[in-house]
């Protein structure tokens, strides 16, 4: 790749293969940010977000990342993306239009912070990343960079991409042996760390009608009130959720008395008041 | 290329994402605009990790998309959830952590 890359056969002076396809990739990254941020139509939003990840995607593979770049097509551009417009298209509020209430001098105020952050980021930058020495070796016609003094040599991949290449191993190699020794802790934390989101958007994607008198079995996505030993009909749960309305809670079994503390006449509007009303 | 090169492209990307938070009310968008901003500094860390040819970087990087796709998931169940108890996504309406 580090060949393909530093080629400059039919190509105009200057311009190797990484400055064309880096202009054409960072290009379509900065213009299809701003008009993901700029468009009303969510879709379209959505859609310009992932040209900006396939954009991205493709810096990497120039940054000789091969993994990283097939790993954000499958996860950003594919699985991320299409949850994004599954959550747009579900709800059915492709039209933003919250965009135009949006007052102007709002907008030319977050403009001008973003320009300011641009400007502190880009004078941080100018110095000692972007001259000659900090073009990585190999990407110049195969002439390694020399450290200037105030500037910062790149190293690069190329010799350990090649002498990977040279086993028959590919970039993987590089992220994949210190993940599976040096951060194989973190990397089981990821493992639990995904287990439990899953876990979670199940719990939170579950229909959230709160009616619990015409499905009994419903329970609330985020919060469930602890029924105690002397609350078994459940009607602390149905008044905690029934909005200040006594007379619609669920079902009720008559063999057991309704303590006076947890009745519908305690507490009728507050989740709080029915744990209180359970511990005294 | 020198290396600031990528650096510049990340920090404007991070600018856009910015700007979007500030100026969009949509929580969805918001979700986006913040993908967004995790993008910029991964593009960050990545040409960081190819400037001084060590691995970490991609590491964190790899990290970084597996929490970011759990903030996703987890993040748009919040908003399915809130747009159907509210019938709203404006971020605005949005100031009560119960009912």
């Amino acid at each position: 790749m580090t060949a393909l890359l530093a080629q400059t056969t039919g190509l105009a002076a200057g311009f190797t293969t990484e400055v064309v396809l880096f202009i054409v990739f960072a290009g379509l990254a900065i213009g299809a940010g701003i008009a993901m941020v700029s468009l009303r139509n969510m879709v379209h939003g959505a859609l310009m977000l992932a040209v900006n990840m396939l954009s991205l995607a493709g810096l990497y593979l120039v940054l000789e990342s091969a993994f990283l770049s097939v790993v954000q097509v499958i996860v950003y551009a594919g699985a991320v993306m299409v949850l994004f417009l599954f959550v747009i298209m579900l709800l059915g509020v492709d039209r933003d239009d919250l965009l135009v209430e949006v007052r102007i001098g709002t907008r030319v105020t977050a403009v001008a912070a973003g320009l300011v952050v641009v400007a502190i980021l880009g004078y941080g930058l100018v110095g000692p990343y972007t001259g000659a020495a900090s073009t990585c070796p190999g990407q110049d016609g195969g002439v390694p960079a020399t450290a200037t003094p105030g500037s910062v040599a790149c190293v690069g991949f190329a010799d350990t991409l090649s002498g990977l290449e040279a086993d028959g191993a590919g970039s993987v190699d590089i992220i994949a042996v210190p993940l599976f020794t040096r951060w194989s802790f973190p990397f089981e934390m990821a493992a639990l760390l995904l287990t439990v989101a899953t876990i979670g958007a199940m719990l939170l994607g579950r229909r959230s009608d709160p009616d619990p008198d015409v499905d009994p079995a419903w329970a609330p996505s985020m919060v469930l009130p602890e029924r105690g030993p002397d609350d078994e009909d459940g009607d602390a749960f149905d008044d905690a959720f029934d909005e200040g309305d006594p007379d619609v809670s669920g079902p009720r079994h008559d063999d057991e008395p309704v303590p006076a503390s947890v009745g519908p006449a305690a507490n009728d509007d507050s989740v709080g008041d029915t744990h209180a009303g359970e511990e005294a | 290329m020198p290396i600031g090169a990528y650096y510049l492209v990340a920090a404007v990307l991070f600018a856009t994402g910015l700007v979007g938070v500030l100026i969009r009310r949509n929580l969805i968008v918001l979700f986006m605009c913040v993908e967004l901003m995790l993008n910029a500094v991964n593009l960050t860390l990545v040409a960081a990790a190819r400037m001084w040819g060590g691995p970490d970087g991609q590491v964190f990087v790899f990290f970084v998309i597996v929490v970011a796709a759990a903030e996703v998931v987890v993040g748009l169940a919040l908003i399915v959830n809130i747009f159907f108890r509210r019938g709203t996504l404006d971020v605005d309406a949005q100031h009560l952590l119960r009912n």
